[in-house]
């Protein structure tokens, strides 16, 4: 069999001073076939989104360390394979969707510059650029695309934003798009729509897609596996119906508990307690 | 006012600068005097020279004043309106700014070449007392070098300014000098920022060593009382004091206000969510940098810029008041006071005018750098 797809292989990530470091990723391992929808769940400091930078090493290093273990992308570490090699993977090959859509857009740019800034790296083979343009942001359902190239950042909501994020980062057609807490920063009812495009696109581009998240009622009708990580560690994983009906690890059941039910009454929500997870 | 402005508008960042800017009355003035002085010291050779516009002596038609420009006058002449064309048709150059690169450093070599291969005429009469059947004087017929028996006259119709000890015409002399103060002053800040944003880019955006090589390096340059410095290397560089050593030099010793700025700026943008979009779609260093850490921070390296301008004129003129400025027949503000010290007691007019001339330029400057300063800060509501 041909090399998988990404395999990551005992990764480890630290912070901070080499004798008593904090290890932000201690030692994961996984694989996502092609084609694959993966969701990686956990807290904020679970080293979720970590693991999702150092994918294409955008951490900089220092404060990080790569301690440990290799990152093949079909085929090649992405940890040793030089910087210029890396630009040309990082965009083409790998795109990411950012959590806070208005920062991540260049304030001083309007959005069609920046979808532009993408397809002049990675497609100089583009004639029209504009048209191109046009139709990643019409891929994203955003209306009149043609009269919305000169808008800049600040002139868009947060939900628009976040769809013009989508398109720069669909507008290189990408093998692998990791989706980094892409709602976190989005009221309810445009998460449901941001995801549901997020689906949509998934499916007519045959899109491998790594969903970092910590919100369970995500994951449940869009990733096909689930890792559940813990400080640093996978404490779980395996299909996503499965990890949902039947949690093992005790924080993956207080992770599913955390998650309020429509038409059950509680007094408090629920919170993790740590003291019987250890 | 009843209604408040409506808090979101089409107006880009330019704009709302440039609006703010326009309502602060200082600012404005200030700019428009600047742009003033430019237009004056640009058209200096046609208003104070001792040769006609125009000639007519036996039915030949000739005109002195273009044969007897040297080459810096030539290129005073020709970048300065190059420049007003530039930003007029910005537009239509940013998009095919590839053919207008070519253009302007096409011209730039042209021009170039010429003034290398080109002599000017040293003509030592002049068109004043000369016969002729028609001609057309500048408004000051005196040329900046050119001595007249007429010492020490106070100011009146036909020496505006007076003269000095040497019969030389004050107002012909200050408007020649405005292009040396100007230029001095425009020039040195843009190497000044240049060095600025360079080193202060590198040290906010890689941080780590760069950041203290480069923080320790501004801390050493800073030690020094930058006059002094600056008359240590105009020492080395004695035997070629030319308005370029003291442009090089001014620019050298007054960068490292704009790095400090430039390494804040880059280190508070450089962990902006936006920096790592643009690393994560692939783009390089420098294009981070170029394209989206520096126009974010244009803004207040502008201001500082302005600034910088007013305090180099200031520097020149200091250094030409102590004696070390420009070379004897180049007219400089400083120079003038520095003849007047010793007349002070009966020539008034010798230390006022210059004086004058180089108060109003830097409290134009200052002006036109406060209200930039206001207009760029998002956090300031003004009118």
């Amino acid at each position: 069999m041909s090399a998988p797809f990404l395999h990551v292989e005992n990764l480890g990530i630290q912070f901070g001073p080499t004798d008593n470091p904090l290890k932000a990723v201690d030692g994961i391992s996984f694989d996502l076939a092609a084609g694959e929808t993966l969701a990686v769940v956990g807290e904020s400091g679970s080293g979720k989104s970590v693991t999702a930078l150092a994918l294409t090493r955008l951490l900089a290093t220092p404060p990080a360390r790569y301690v440990s273990g290799k990152i093949e992308f079909e085929g090649r570490n992405m940890l040793t394979i030089p910087e210029d090699e890396l630009r040309k993977v990082r965009g083409k090959q790998i795109a990411y969707i950012f959590q806070e859509p208005s920062s991540s857009l260049n304030p001083v740019f309007t959005i069609g510059f920046q979808i532009q800034e993408a397809i002049e790296l990675h497609r100089p083979e583009v004639r029209d650029v504009r048209g191109e343009i046009v139709c990643a942001l019409e891929r994203v359902g955003i209306r009149q695309p043609a009269e919305r190239l000169g808008d800049y950042p600040h002139q868009l909501s947060g939900g628009m934003q976040q769809r013009v994020m989508i398109a720069m980062a669909l507008a290189c057609q990408p093998k692998l798009l990791v989706a980094d807490e892409p709602t976190t920063a989005l009221d309810v009812t445009i998460q449901k729509q941001i995801m549901d495009l997020l689906k949509e696109l998934k499916q007519t581009s045959n899109m491998t897609v790594l969903l970092i998240t910590h919100n369970f009622g995500l994951v449940a009708d869009f990733a096909d596996r689930v890792l559940v990580m813990f400080r640093g560690r996978i404490v779980e994983s395996g299909p996503t119906a499965e990890v949902l009906r039947n949690p093992q690890h005790p924080y993956t059941r207080a992770l599913i508990e955390c998650v309020p039910k429509l038409g059950q009454k509680q007094r408090r929500l629920k919170v993790i307690d740590y003291a019987g997870i250890e | 006012m009843s209604t408040n402005p409506p808090v979101i508008t089409n107006e880009t960042y330019a704009h709302r600068v440039a609006r703010r800017f326009q309502a602060d009355a200082f600012a404005r003035n200030g700019l428009r005097m600047v742009i003033f002085l430019f237009i004056l010291a640009t058209l200096a050779p046609f208003l104070a020279n001792s040769h006609a516009l125009i000639r007519v002596t036996d039915g030949q038609t000739s005109f002195p004043i273009f044969l007897s420009l040297d080459p810096i006058e030539w290129r005073f002449l020709i970048y300065v309106p190059l420049g007003g064309v530039v930003y007029l048709l910005r537009r239509r150059l940013l998009t095919h700014w590839r053919i207008a690169l070519c253009l302007v450093v096409a011209v730039i070599a042209l021009v170039e070449i010429v003034l290398a291969y080109s002599h000017p005429i040293n003509d030592p009469t002049n068109d004043r007392d000369r016969a002729a059947s028609f001609k057309l004087l500048p408004p000051i017929p005196y040329s900046p070098i050119e001595t007249t028996r007429d010492q020490f006259a106070p100011p009146s119709w036909k020496h505006p300014c007076g003269t000095d000890s040497t019969g030389r015409d004050i107002a012909a002399r200050m408007l020649h000098g405005a292009r040396t103060s100007l230029s001095i002053g425009f020039v040195s800040q843009s190497i000044a920022l240049f060095i600025g944003i360079v080193l202060g880019g590198l040290a906010g955006y890689y941080r780590g060593w760069t950041d203290i090589a480069v923080c320790r390096f501004i801390e050493i340059m800073d030690c020094f009382p930058s006059l002094l410095l600056i008359l240590v290397i105009i020492g080395i560089f004695e035997s070629q004091n030319n308005m370029f050593v003291i442009m090089a030099v001014i620019g050298f010793t007054s960068w490292t206000g704009v790095a400090r700025l430039v390494r804040a700026e880059f280190l508070r943008l450089s962990v902006q969510p936006f920096t790592l979009a643009a690393q994560a779609i692939g783009a390089t260093d420098l294009r981070v940098i170029l394209r989206h850490l520096l126009p974010n921070s244009l803004g207040p390296i502008l201001v500082v810029g302005t600034f910088g301008v007013a305090s180099a004129i200031l520097i020149e003129s200091s250094l030409s008041f102590l004696g070390f400025g420009m070379q004897a027949p180049t007219p400089s503000w400083g120079d003038i006071l520095n003849e007047s010290r010793r007349y002070i007691d009966f020539a008034w007019w010798l230390a006022f005018f210059p004086g004058l001339a180089i108060l109003i330029t830097i409290m134009s400057y200052n002006f036109v750098g406060e209200g930039l300063r206001d207009a760029v800060d998002p956090r300031l509501r003004l009118k």
